[in-house]
């Protein structure tokens, strides 16, 4: 547009503002005027990129005209158009912002809604890119209060409309990968507004997790910030990912699969890489609502165990490499700091974590800024999150701290900060000394902004560390004199949290007093240079030192008056002397402390300097001087006797209440932030152990709100399951399960076999099938059985595949807490979800035990009887069966459970059935004898009698239902 | 990654692109940009990349006489953002054929387009080098097919 390149120019070549905004102004009427006649799309194109340059400047308040023409433009069908239309729009209606931001942005749904539904709904992907990408950017709430949008809101259908057609985009599988990407995004914008879609619908959660699977790369990536989120809000399905995860990073960094466009120099797919580290990170410290982690190592299944150590380990070896070129090096190292992050996580053995820091205190020497600074950052992060002291160990230690003091005095203040940020962390019992002594000899030499962080640093180590209180009370006075900061610049660089906390400290240790009251008087005392020799020039007289010897001397001080050169006069002299030095509003406790004297000294020369001095301050020009000063000389003068002063100060200061926090952890600042961070696995344990009693009462599950559906044709394969140890667990077009049942006495493996059906028929492969969840319904403290998937299927299927799940059966297991196994897999583009549910049953732990004979199994018989009582050790019920049953069947139905068949009536036409077979249940914690009797009711074979006696209370009914399970095949 | 805010200034400070990632007032903006300004350019070469500055670290690195400066969160990779800024580079130096701080000027609308099709939000939506300039590419060639449209109308 050569008008508006002609306009940015004669712009430019302004002398100064004046003309400028003249010319601005100029070119503003014209475009008004403009807008008043009729113009084709290309004038108007040309005059609103003329108002966004204007606005763009900086004349932000001109914003009342041109939005009509932007919405016209925003309507065309010409790309060009549209895409201005649509710049134009963010723009000027953000400018347009007056209101509350939930406000505005209902705003802005109700005025777009219907464009933005059509260019949504259009064929067009570029017309679908436009109207993503102007939600991403009109709706992210990063960095504000954020507002939610309920159900219940105005326009929820409005914004529901915008989600949908986002998350249709994202995950349809014929959308092109540049709008799905871009709906990736956008969707987790829309959705930190309006959560409640995710938390109340769980549908879409399988649909979005396979997009991390997509084979672009660039949708991958996209994918990640959008799966942070909805696994955040429904963490529950996280473990499912996992083995998606490390399977992409194994193929990307030790097959070195990457489509060569995403090579970075020479690393591939560097940021899809740190995102994926990043994502497990994240999910490692996800907890559930009892503040347990959902992932831990343990849950996970050996291969994605392996993967992940593996990516980890090469990453980090392969950053310790020597490497050529400024990009190709940070982008390795930008993965060597992702990985070392989350090498934590997967219970990496003492070794190994040395072994990375010891890889990263060699790149502490590095020329690069930038990696001694991240090294060091790595360092602080790797030293909290496992409690490692390898660097506070003695050796380790002497050798490192040369090499920290030169970081403490780098050239770059961000890498100073850090440096000091890792002392703080390596700080122990056996270090604090050195760490602490050194830190004050740094402390004048600090740059003036470290100052505050390096003083709060101190006082918080020498708080945490301290065994001796001789020890504490020079340290912090010490560092009270350098660092108090002085009157002279009125500058402090420290807050007054530190003096604050000292005095706390001193009131509430007895011991301290004393001490405290001698020391700083010398302190002070030198200050004030009154040193006896010429020693060195003094520091500076430090307002903190004197706002503590203000309250320490008027407190205590009567302690220290029986030693020369500390009594009362001296005291006064130094305070009288500091008085003139220091702020007002250390002035002001010196007053009070004066006014102490008073009370506690009465008979000593000095008093009427004191009274004196009250009088003087009467006329200050502070307000809070003349207060005290006024209402200090009517308490000393109205009375003689000075009783109404001495009812004012109490005796003995109270002691402080420290239950609270020590304020100083307030300004910590970050490093607090990362050891915050760290959970070790210890507290987490110990904090099960107390909840497990509550817990047990309201046998609490996760998943109990949401019933799951189960896929149709479930049923089949299930109540299979119930009685054959093989077969076929589950079967569509598309695929085919069959299983295998290993029993061992508590310990039952199922072995699943999924065999692609499609490739038979239409020759396609079914694509990133994946075990969503194995969700056990079974209460999730002490629960009666545990799952563990002990192999994970392949996530490409050409053929078939296998899976194992290993069940330990702990205790009684009820009929209804069998688990529920959801699978996704994509199959020619289809996406398909299964959730079947595997029996876990008492009854699959049952194997047969041999009795002799019938008597043997009636002596039996009766002992469960009289030993539990009728109504707790046997059940008896009634069946009706589909079809004719005899002895013989019966009898081998019993022995495929697991029963070992002791009597079978012979079989002969209308004789009734009678079939008896005994066999143990085992679980871990005990193992328990049934005993079953099956007798016909009629001569057809029809209906049955089941009796089970059972050695353990309440079993016999459950063996019982389960086995009219398997006999009338319902529920 | 969540990229706050990316803008870049002239060694005089000046402004010449900006982009926020965040939601925040005008005056907040400019009093950032500011600030991040002074303590940027008052930076001796050299030195680490990565200030801390409020409760974010900036990441920055110096092209020739322009600054590029990124805000990212405190628990975010700064070496990945460097390498964003550099893919940045790379790309607009591809699209412009060598480019320099008047290209930025005169071309802004291009500039902002390479780094929308880069980033979204924030987040890095594309990291290939190729895709992203072909995505450019392909739109300019729509921009010409409709002038050329619109000559023949």
């Amino acid at each position: 547009m050569k008008g508006l390149t002609q306009f940015i120019t004669d712009l430019r070549n302004s002398k100064d503002h004046d003309e400028e905004t003249k010319k601005i102004n100029l070119e503003i009427t014209n475009i008004r005027d403009k807008f008043k006649t009729s113009l084709n799309g290309y004038q108007k194109k040309k005059y609103v990129c003329k108002l966004i340059y204007v606005y763009l400047l900086g004349n932000t308040e001109i914003n009342d005209f041109g939005l009509k023409e932007s919405f016209d433009l925003l309507r065309s069908s010409v790309y060009s158009e549209k895409q201005l239309g649509y710049l134009a729009v963010s723009i000027l209606l953000n400018s347009k912002r007056h209101k509350p931001l939930k406000d505005h942005m209902n705003f802005v749904v109700d005025t777009l809604h219907s464009d933005l539904v059509r260019d949504l709904q259009s064929t067009n992907e570029e017309f679908n890119c436009l109207a993503i990408q102007f939600i991403a950017s009109t709706f992210s709430i990063t960095g504000t209060k954020a507002f939610t949008v309920y159900d219940t809101d105005r326009n929820a259908d409005k914004w529901l409309d915008l989600i949908d057609m986002t998350y249709a985009a994202a995950t349809s599988p014929v959308q092109q990968p540049i709008v799905k990407r871009k709906a990736a995004i956008t969707l987790k914008v829309l959705l930190e507004i309006y959560p409640d879609v995710i938390l109340k619908n769980s549908n879409w959660i399988p649909r979005l997790l396979k997009l991390v699977d997509d084979p672009d790369i660039g949708t991958a990536i996209s994918s990640i910030p959008l799966l942070q989120l909805v696994l955040h809000l429904k963490p529950q399905f996280a473990i499912s990912i996992v083995p998606s995860i490390s399977q992409k990073l194994y193929n990307i960094i030790i097959e070195g699969k990457c489509p060569a466009s995403y090579y970075y120099y020479n690393s591939p797919a560097p940021w899809l890489i740190v995102k994926l580290f990043q994502l497990m990170e994240q999910l490692f410290l996800l907890t559930n609502k009892d503040d347990n982690q959902i992932i831990s190592i343990s849950s996970l299944d050996e291969q994605t165990v392996t993967y992940l150590r593996q990516t980890v380990a090469r990453s980090i070896q392969n950053a310790s490499q020597p490497i050529k070129g400024i990009p190709n090096r940070n982008s390795q190292s930008s993965i060597l700091f992702q990985a070392v992050s989350l090498a934590v996580f997967l219970e990496a053995s003492t070794e190994a974590i040395n072994g990375a820091m010891n890889a990263l205190l060699i790149l502490l020497n590095s020329n690069e800024t930038n990696t001694r600074y991240l090294s060091l950052d790595a360092l602080i992060k790797l030293t909290a999150r496992s409690n490692s002291t390898y660097l506070s160990s003695k050796d380790k230690f002497d050798e490192i701290l040369p090499l920290m003091l030169l970081l403490l005095r780098d050239r770059d203040i961000s890498v100073r900060r850090k440096s000091l940020d890792l002392l703080y962390t390596i700080c122990t019992f056996s270090n604090y000394t050195t760490i602490i002594s050194k830190l004050l000899d740094y402390f004048p030499t600090a740059d003036f902004t470290l100052k505050s962080e390096l003083a709060i640093k101190i006082a918080h180590l020498a708080e945490k560390f301290a065994t001796d209180s001789t020890w504490y009370v020079t340290t912090m006075l010490k560092l009270l004199s350098i660092g108090g900061g002085s009157n002279s610049n009125d500058s402090n660089y420290m807050g007054n949290e530190v003096w604050e906390r000292i005095v706390q400290i001193i009131v509430n240790n007895e011991d301290l007093q004393k001490k405290t009251a001698k020391l700083i008087i010398n302190l002070v005392k030198r200050s004030l240079n009154r040193t006896p020799q010429g020693k060195a020039p003094a520091p500076p007289l430090s307002e903190s030192l004197i706002k503590v010897a203000a309250f320490v001397l008027g407190e205590y001080g009567d302690q220290v008056i029986d030693i020369e050169d500390l009594n009362t006069a001296n005291q006064f002299q130094l305070l009288y002397e500091a008085y003139f030095k220091v702020s007002l509003i250390t002035r002001a406790m010196i007053l009070s402390t004066f006014l102490k004297f008073i009370v506690n000294f009465p008979d000593e020369p000095f008093i009427p300097d004191i009274v004196d001095l009250f009088e003087i301050e009467t006329q200050s020009i502070d307000l809070e001087i003349q207060t005290r000063a006024y209402e200090y000389l009517k308490l000393v003068t109205i009375e003689p006797s000075f009783k109404l002063a001495q009812s004012v100060i109490k005796k003995n200061f109270p002691i402080f209440n420290t239950q609270k926090e020590s304020p100083l952890m307030d300004r910590l600042g970050s490093v607090k932030e990362i050891v915050g961070r760290n959970r070790s696995r210890s507290v987490v344990l110990a904090k099960n152990i107390n909840k497990i009693d509550a817990i047990n009462e309201e046998s609490e599950n996760p998943f109990e709100s949401e019933s799951i559906a189960l896929s149709p044709n479930w049923y089949a394969g299930y109540h299979r399951m119930l009685h054959y140890d093989a077969g076929i667990f589950y079967e569509d077009q598309l695929i085919k399960i069959t299983y295998r049942v290993i029993k061992e006495a508590h310990n039952i493996t199922i072995k699943f076999t999924v065999i692609n059906n499609s490739y038979k028929t239409v020759g396609t492969q079914i694509s990133g099938f994946t075990v969503l969840n194995l969700e056990s319904l079974t209460k999730s403290q002490d629960p009666n059985y545990t799952l563990h998937i002990k192999s994970l299927p392949e996530a490409s299927i050409y053929d078939k595949t296998t899976m194992e799940i290993e069940v330990k059966v702990r205790n009684i297991v009820e009929n209804n807490e069998s688990p529920v196994l959801s699978m996704t897999f994509m199959c020619g583009g289809s996406f398909n979800h299964l959730n079947l549910k595997i029996p876990v049953l008492l009854l699959k732990t049952l194997a047969p035990t041999v009795l002799n004979n019938t008597d043997e199994f009636a002596k039996r018989w009766t002992q469960i009887g009289d030993a539990l009582g009728i109504d707790k050790g046997e059940h008896k019920t009634r069946i009706m069966l589909a079809h004719r049953y005899t002895s013989s069947n019966v009898s081998r139905l019993l022995s495929r459970v697991g029963f070992a068949v002791v009597f079978e009536s012979p079989e002969a036409p209308d004789a009734l059935i009678r079939v008896a077979g005994a066999g143990i249940i085992h679980t871990q914690k005990s193992n328990y004898g049934v005993l079953i009797s099956i007798a016909g009711v009629d001569q057809v074979g029809r209906e049955l009698e089941i009796t089970v006696r059972c050695t353990g209370g309440g079993l016999a009914e459950i063996v019982c239902s389960t086995l009219s399970e398997i006999f009338s095949g319902k529920l | 990654m969540a990229i706050q805010f990316l803008f870049l200034i002239s060694r005089q400070g000046k402004t010449r692109l900006a982009k926020w990632y965040q939601t925040i007032s005008q005056k907040e903006k400019s009093k950032i940009s500011r600030e991040l300004g002074t303590l940027v350019l008052s930076r001796r070469a050299k030195m680490c990349n990565v200030v801390e500055y409020r409760d974010f670290k900036v990441v920055y690195r110096r092209y020739a006489s322009l600054f590029f400066i990124v805000g990212i969160n405190s628990h975010d990779n700064e070496l990945l953002a460097l390498e964003v800024i550099h893919r940045f580079v790379e790309q607009m130096d591809k699209m412009y054929g060598n480019v320099c701080e008047l290209d930025i000027i005169f071309g802004f609308d291009k500039a902002y387009h390479v780094l929308d099709e880069l980033l979204l939000d924030g987040y890095i939506q594309e990291s290939s080098r190729k895709e992203v300039l072909k995505r450019v590419d392909q739109q300019d060639e729509l921009e010409n097919m409709d002038e050329f449209e619109h000559i023949l109308s």
